[in-house]
């Protein structure tokens, strides 16, 4: 089967994670596939297809799987992921993948590590997140942190509790606007995400940070990272553009003469320097 | 220097012998006066002076609009079949072989695209030379795409030298022997443009505050005739149907142009490429620079059809020959 | 599959664009299999607006008061309303006039000045609710119809059309009308998906399908009139589809 032909899922499990979010859990029908489109490295993305209506690039969002299980967090927003809106379990998906380059695990080895997530950002971040919690030995200090719109809009509120428990990882979230009716974790402030960045004391030469979020708050992160001291090669970020093939071919995704599905869509921010319309 | 060579007279003859082989496409001039790529008739012959067709020959390996998937419930996403009967293009000029060989380093790299793939070992690729006019720019930068081709024809006063580029271009040529004699000849041959095997420096950042993206931005009318009759422009949209049986849906693409406002889209309507002169940039990378694997690889091959075929124009050539100078 | 509850609806407008759904012959069966047209007062009757519809398809533009009673409650009862055809979309040629005196056009055809209306200048429905998705097209291509109506099945709305005719023109290796043969084509300004109909039988696009996004008025206007078309033709020629062209 070539990498551009999908292989059939199922959707087995729907969560709704918010008011315009669900995490969906898919599981491929062809246990052969599944080793394939299952394994990835955080930060990887799949194509996902509804039949009938199209195919989206999506971030892996949970654990590679050898049953062929995963797990994608989904915004419904755009012409595909609207209907998904409404996706029941026992629904045919197809999937394929993965693709792109994902983070740089191996260079993390004994560093630590700051994740930096804005709103759906969160959803590739987790994956990461479980990654490192899995060997959580291999990494120095873990610090997340995490900021939404508003608290309603903060995903995956229950396993970030959960998460606040543990001890090994520091977990900061902030929201633009505070909402009467929730209350918000302890460690949750009314802030723009890069604010958290201002009390942070980190080991510049020892840290590396991991974003994901809306484009418009990259060059802010990028800035505050840098005014703490950390380099252009240790900030790695994912860029989200309109990867149509995944395979380098369609033309939709370059950002300067790099391609988001091939070179990217992680990138460390030293090959971003200078790359027009690659930050916003 | 010795030379196959095939006497203008026995042209009809050589397509003859063409034709026993597969379906026969050439450049053909309609009432119209549009030269096309077209199915060439016996006892016709293509138009061989003309220098460009208004498609390349990219529309027998992408067609504009093309299925690449179907889908049933029962069977999932299944590649269609694609019945390729051998085709003969001949009268390719050496713009149009590089601009093929450009395509094939995109889709049959790793991973072939399947439908591309048996689209094109289908093609028998039959070159002609040429001399190039005020569109042309083949001769002016010289491209590290090289012209490959089954046969090539390279005209003289009376006939053609003929040269094999390929396996079976030889197996070819072995077949035309009654037509063949040997001449010595001292021949000009245009393909040296390509097959530049120079490697391209490191290039700067295109600089947005040059006043020539915002010219471009104002003047461009978006109509997307500047991709569309590129050899070597193969951006396309994906798009999926879905049967009125609830069950079945089809899967497209088509081409697109990076100059439309859907191009950077993301869901949602947001769009990496908000103005049209950052989309300039976007096509001038594309074609003079290269993209991912490709960076470096200029895919302008100079055939000079998107400077005729722009209604208001528009030329991203001399830009190219003042930034990228110094660059081969 | 669930069926599809449609409410296909007829404003002032021709009737055309709904006969052309009528018009896939080949497919009406199948599409009755899957589609509930509860409420299609053109084709089936009795006909009354009941309970809520997953989409309502309405053509045609506004021009009287009870047409508004109509769209509303199509809006109110409907998941998705979707404009079919460029009266819907534009304004079409129902509102060809809406640059004149409304009190003049009366009395030039009724002769006498005594008969009053109760209608206004005919409005695209963009001016009065929320439109999910439009189907541009004087009238829309059957296809395109018909792929409406497989997503919708799907709840997806049709992905919208963002390049004019030239790109569907060029692909069809056509001669411009425009550049090569100085005849007035408006396809650059224009909404493609129709496969450049009219330019591929030699006629010059005419705007049927509405304006393209960002179409670039000023260039073409500039173009036009070097082949001999004043500014004042064309736009003239582009509102008999869309009134919403600005000099």
């Amino acid at each position: 089967m070539n990498a551009s032909h999908p292989t059939a899922a199922t959707i087995t499990g729907v969560r709704s994670l918010s008011a315009d979010t669900t995490l969906f859990t898919l599981t491929c029908n062809d246990r052969a596939a599944a080793g394939k489109v299952a394994s990835f490295l955080p930060g990887q993305f799949l194509e996902l297809s509804l039949p009938g209506i199209g195919e989206i690039p999506v971030s892996y969002c949970g654990l590679p799987s050898a049953e062929g299980m995963i797990e994608l967090c989904i915004r419904h927003v755009g012409h595909v992921t609207s209907p998904l809106h409404r996706a029941a379990p026992g629904e045919a998906v197809g999937v394929r993948g993965p693709f792109g380059h994902g983070f740089p695990l191996d260079s993390y080895e004994n560093q630590d590590l700051l994740l930096i997530a804005g709103g759906l950002g969160m959803a590739p971040l987790r994956s990461l997140l479980l990654a490192l919690l899995k060997q959580r030995r291999r990494w120095g200090e873990l610090t997340l942190l995490y900021g939404a719109r508003e608290m309603g809009a903060l995903l995956f509120l229950d396993e970030l509790r959960q998460l606040a428990l543990r001890g090994d990882i520091t977990v900061q979230l902030a929201v633009d606007h505070r909402t009467h009716c929730l209350e918000g974790p302890p460690n949750c402030r009314v802030a723009l995400l890069p604010a958290l960045l201002d009390q942070l004391t980190i080991r510049a030469e020892r840290t590396c940070a991991a974003l994901c979020g809306p484009p418009v708050v990259y060059p802010y992160l990028v800035t505050g990272l840098k005014r703490i001291g950390l380099s252009d090669e240790r900030i790695h970020l994912s860029l989200e553009r309109h990867m149509k093939c995944g395979l380098g071919r369609c033309g939709h995704c370059a950002v300067g003469t790099l391609l988001c599905c091939c070179d990217g869509p992680v990138f460390s921010h030293a090959r971003l320097r200078g790359v027009e319309g690659a930050l916003a | 220097m010795s030379v196959h060579f095939i006497t203008a007279n026995r042209l009809l003859q050589l397509l003859h012998l063409l034709r026993q082989r597969g379906e026969l496409h050439a450049p053909l001039r309609g009432a119209d006066d549009v030269v096309r790529f077209a199915p060439l008739a016996a006892g016709i012959l293509p138009d061989l002076d003309a220098l460009r067709t208004l498609l390349p020959p990219k529309k027998y390996l992408l067609p504009p609009r093309e299925t690449i998937l179907t889908y049933r419930d029962d069977t999932n996403y299944q590649e269609p079949q694609v019945t390729t009967i051998p085709l003969i293009l001949f009268g390719l000029h050496p713009c149009d072989l590089a601009g093929i060989g450009y395509l094939d380093r995109i889709f049959l790299g790793e991973d072939p695209d399947p439908v591309y793939a048996s689209r094109r070992a289908a093609l028998t690729l039959i070159g002609t030379s040429c001399s190039p006019d005020q569109f042309c720019s083949c001769h002016l930068q010289p491209s590290s795409l090289s012209a490959s081709h089954d046969l090539f024809l390279q005209k003289t006063d009376d006939g053609f030298a003929v040269s094999s580029g390929s396996p079976g271009g030889d197996e070819l040529l072995g077949t035309l022997a009654e037509l063949i004699e040997e001449r010595e000849l001292a021949a000009d041959d245009t393909r040296r443009y390509f097959g530049n095997q120079r490697k391209l420096p490191p290039q700067s950042e295109l600089d947005p505050s040059l006043p020539d993206w915002q010219e471009l931005a104002e003047h461009c009318l978006g109509c997307g005739a500047c991709s569309i009759c590129c050899p070597t422009c193969y951006c396309f949209d994906v798009l999926e149907f879905g049967g009125l049986d609830g069950r079945s849906a089809e899967r497209l693409r088509h081409w697109d142009n990076c100059l439309f406002k859907s191009h950077a889209q993301v869901a949602g309507g947001a769009s990496f490429q908000k103005d049209r002169a950052q989309r300039f940039r976007y096509r001038y990378r594309h074609k003079y620079r290269g993209f991912g694997q490709l960076k470096g690889i200029p895919s302008c091959v100079g055939c000079g059809r998107c400077r005729e075929v722009c209604p208001a124009g528009l030329d991203l050539r001399p830009l190219a020959e003042r930034l990228e100078r110094g660059a081969s | 599959m669930k069926r599809l509850r449609l409410a296909i609806a007829g404003l002032t407008a021709c009737s055309g664009c709904q006969l052309s759904l009528l018009n896939c012959e080949a497919e009406l069966p199948q599409l009755i299999e899957v589609v509930d047209f509860h409420y299609f007062p053109m084709a089936c009757s009795p006909a009354l607006l009941e309970g809520e519809y997953d989409a309502a398809l309405v053509e045609g533009c506004l021009s009287m008061p009870h047409e508004n009673v109509l769209l509303l409650s199509l809006r109110k009862r409907s998941r998705l309303l979707i404009a079919i055809g460029t009266c819907a979309a534009w304004g079409g040629v129902a509102a060809l006039k809406n640059g004149e005196s409304r009190k003049e056009l009366l009395q030039a055809i009724h002769v006498c000045d005594r008969i009053s209306s109760s209608g206004y200048s005919p409005q695209p429905l963009h001016a009065f609710v929320k439109v999910d998705a439009v189907i541009s097209g004087c009238p829309p291509e059957k296809e395109e119809l018909l792929r409406l109506l497989a997503g919708l099945l799907r709840g997806a709305l049709p992905a919208p059309i963002a390049y004019p005719v030239c790109t569907d023109c060029r692909m069809r290796e056509n001669l411009c009308l425009l550049t090569e043969q100085s005849r007035l084509c408006l396809g650059v300004l224009t909404l493609g998906g129709c496969g450049a109909r009219c330019p591929s039988m030699g006629v010059g696009c005419e705007g049927c399908r509405g304006p393209v996004p960002e179409a670039n008025l000023e260039e073409a206007l500039d173009i036009c009139q070097q082949k001999g078309y004043d500014r004042q033709t064309v736009i003239d020629r582009l509102r008999r589809f869309c009134p919403e062209w600005k000099s």
